[in-house]
């Protein structure tokens, strides 16, 4: 059988480029889209996504970590209790305003206070031990380093939070949030910049880590059973609570998703247009062998065949495009993540778009006048 | 026994209000083993009696037996594997695949009618022989003449083996040698291989290398002639 798709797609590559291209940055359109949703979105649940800790316990019903309340200790003796429970460790959040310079006028922060051991649960994934270590110094803070120019202090530098001096000591990356500024420090740093003063009731969550072998979901399930005045949650559930509520209950979610759509309807419609262009400019001869008697359901597989090449180029292209751009943009501190379901899922979409503008162009063929077109 | 007899064909546009017949309730009869010409004025409907007679178009009304079968009493697919098996087509534009070589080209077809890739190049093979293109076999279309082009062209008609062979102004873009070369090789076809082989053209050079002429005009057949070997026009024998 002569490959009559990838003869013709090779040799007149030229009048395929622009559908490929089309594919390409559809591609790209989309998988920015994502990364840019997942990055952003995905900042809300980055205490949790960057932590060990396999169970997290909060005030009930929190729907966004920022939203957590203080909790009390009972809620640690009855982690303890539990036979799954390997580890515990308190979490203390603090919403706090910060101090620069004069000329930079206040800031909300997000003041986390973690334990400093080199095993420590939280931040696990971002802070080394020896960053941990330097919290142990008072009022002592490490912030993300693409959040010094907002926050008007250098490394070595020193500001106020809530009227307290403390100084940044050093940076990391990926603790940038949604809304805020994040600013680690030591529980016993956390507990005196609270407002209320160092009792410790502003502990807002406790995380643990299980035993090999136990089961995050069993070990919630069970905490929540006899929990009163706190509930426990999976890692990852609480990640997903935390993403979906910025998704869907913000009006900003929403307007990202949206967008999102705009641009693969508008990448869509480009690219049937010019794959059908490029398909078009082939009809004098697949209406000839149509005359010869290959059927249309032949043809439309050698156009489907041909859509399909310049699908895969076209993604290929695309991709490479994209993790270009979004190497760039991790360079730059933007916040884009992106997983594998989500690369999957833009991947069948352009496949799609390529897809159904073939199918697309065969219609054209068939419903054409074969009396005008063999000529 | 005629192995292509139409009757009754009806085919008709609308274009807006305008209504235009192109085929007013023709009739005609082809045999096999001949080249049989159509000729007539531009727009007077021949390619339209082409398509309808290969069963590419169906007419408003009026029946096609081509080769005993009844061509639109099965559907488009029937249709389909009845020109797959029995027709080849040779058109104008040439319309060859610019990516292909010549061998390729006429090795196509045979490709979905199942005829395997060793037995389809020895028989690719030997049509282009049989045309004159030996040396020319590798060649893709861009390095081609006119006249080679229209060649191969009829080489990828003629390797299906058809028995019914349609060609739709064969000649008018190509100048008179190769027009003439073309021609020749059509009705050699015809006679060497009994291929019933029906022409449409307006192409008054046509008239004396066809067996047969029948003169086509407003959607109706006007004239029917036989040429004698001397290349003269004979009695006229009937009006459909």
């Amino acid at each position: 059988m002569i490959p009559l798709a990838r003869k013709t797609l090779i040799h007149e590559w030229r009048r395929f480029l622009p559908a490929m291209l089309a594919v390409a940055f559809s591609g790209l359109l989309l998988l920015m889209q994502a990364a840019l949703v997942f990055g952003i979105f995905g900042a809300t649940a980055v205490y949790i996504t960057s932590s060990d800790a396999q169970v997290w316990v909060g005030y009930p019903g929190t729907q966004s970590i920022e939203l957590g309340r203080p909790i009390a200790p009972a809620a640690r003796t009855a982690m303890l209790m539990d036979p799954g429970v390997a580890r515990v460790e308190p979490f203390a959040w603090v919403g706090a305003d910060w101090r620069g310079p004069a000329g930079t006028g206040g800031l909300s922060v997000f003041v986390s206070g973690i334990d400093t051991h080199a095993d420590g649960m939280i931040f696990s994934d971002v802070l080394t031990p020896a960053q941990r270590a330097s919290l142990k110094e008072p009022f002592a803070v490490i912030v993300d380093r693409g959040d010094l120019d907002k926050l008007g202090v250098p490394v070595g530098g020193q500001a106020l939070i809530n009227g307290d001096l403390v100084r940044i000591v050093g940076t990391a990356s990926g603790i940038r949030a949604l809304g805020g500024v994040n600013v680690v420090a030591s529980l016993d740093t956390a507990r005196q910049l609270s407002i209320d003063g160092g009792d410790g009731a502003d502990v807002a969550y406790y995380v643990a880590q299980l035993k090999p072998g136990a089961d995050p979901a069993a070990v919630a399930a069970r905490l929540n059973a006899h929990a009163r005045g706190y509930a426990a949650w999976t890692a990852s559930s609480f990640a997903r609570r935390a993403v979906f509520y910025w998704m869907f209950q913000t009006g900003a979610g929403l307007g990202v998703i949206f967008l999102a759509v705009v641009v693969f309807i508008v990448g869509a419609i480009i690219t049937s247009q010019t794959l059908m262009g490029a398909i078009a400019g082939s009809v004098r001869e697949y209406a000839t062998l149509h005359a010869l008697g290959v059927s249309l359901g032949s043809l439309r597989r050698v156009v489907l065949e041909q859509a399909a090449w310049i699908g895969v180029c076209g993604l290929i292209a695309g991709v490479l495009l994209s993790l270009a751009l979004i190497g760039l943009a991790k360079f730059e501190e933007v916040p884009v993540a992106l997983n594998l379901p989500a690369w999957i899922a833009c991947a069948v979409l352009v496949m799609g778009i390529a897809l159904v503008s073939g199918a697309a162009a065969v219609r054209a063929l068939r419903s054409a006048d074969p009396a005008l077109l063999l000529r | 026994m005629s192995s292509l007899a139409a009757t009754g064909l009806c085919m008709g546009y609308t274009s807006g209000k305008l209504r235009t017949e192109i085929l007013r309730g023709l009739s005609l009869s082809v045999d096999a083993g001949q080249l049989t010409l159509i000729a007539g004025p531009s727009g007077c409907g021949k390619s339209t009696l082409l398509s309808i007679l290969s069963g590419l178009q169906r007419p408003d009304a009026g029946s096609v037996v081509a080769l005993g079968e009844d061509l639109f009493r099965g559907d488009r697919y029937a249709r389909d594997r009845f020109r797959l098996q029995h027709t080849g087509f040779v058109f104008q534009g040439f319309n060859l695949f610019p990516a292909l070589t010549a061998l390729e080209q006429v090795m196509l077809p045979l490709g979905y009618m199942g005829v395997d890739d060793v037995a389809a190049q020895a028989r690719g093979r030997a049509t282009l022989e049989e045309v004159g293109l030996a040396d020319r076999m590798h060649l893709l279309p861009a390095e081609l003449s006119g006249g080679e082009k229209q060649r191969v062209a009829i080489a990828r008609a003629l390797v299906k083996r058809p028995e019914l062979l349609f060609a739709d102004e064969p000649t008018s873009s190509l100048d008179a040698a190769n027009g003439q070369i073309v021609i020749d090789t059509l009705r050699r076809i015809a006679h060497e291989h009994a291929t019933t082989v029906l022409c449409v053209s307006h192409d008054p050079r046509l008239v004396t290398h066809a067996d047969r002429v029948l003169e086509m005009e407003d959607g109706v057949i006007l004239g029917d002639h036989r040429i004698t070997n001397n290349g003269a026009m004979a009695e006229e024998e009937n009006t459909p």
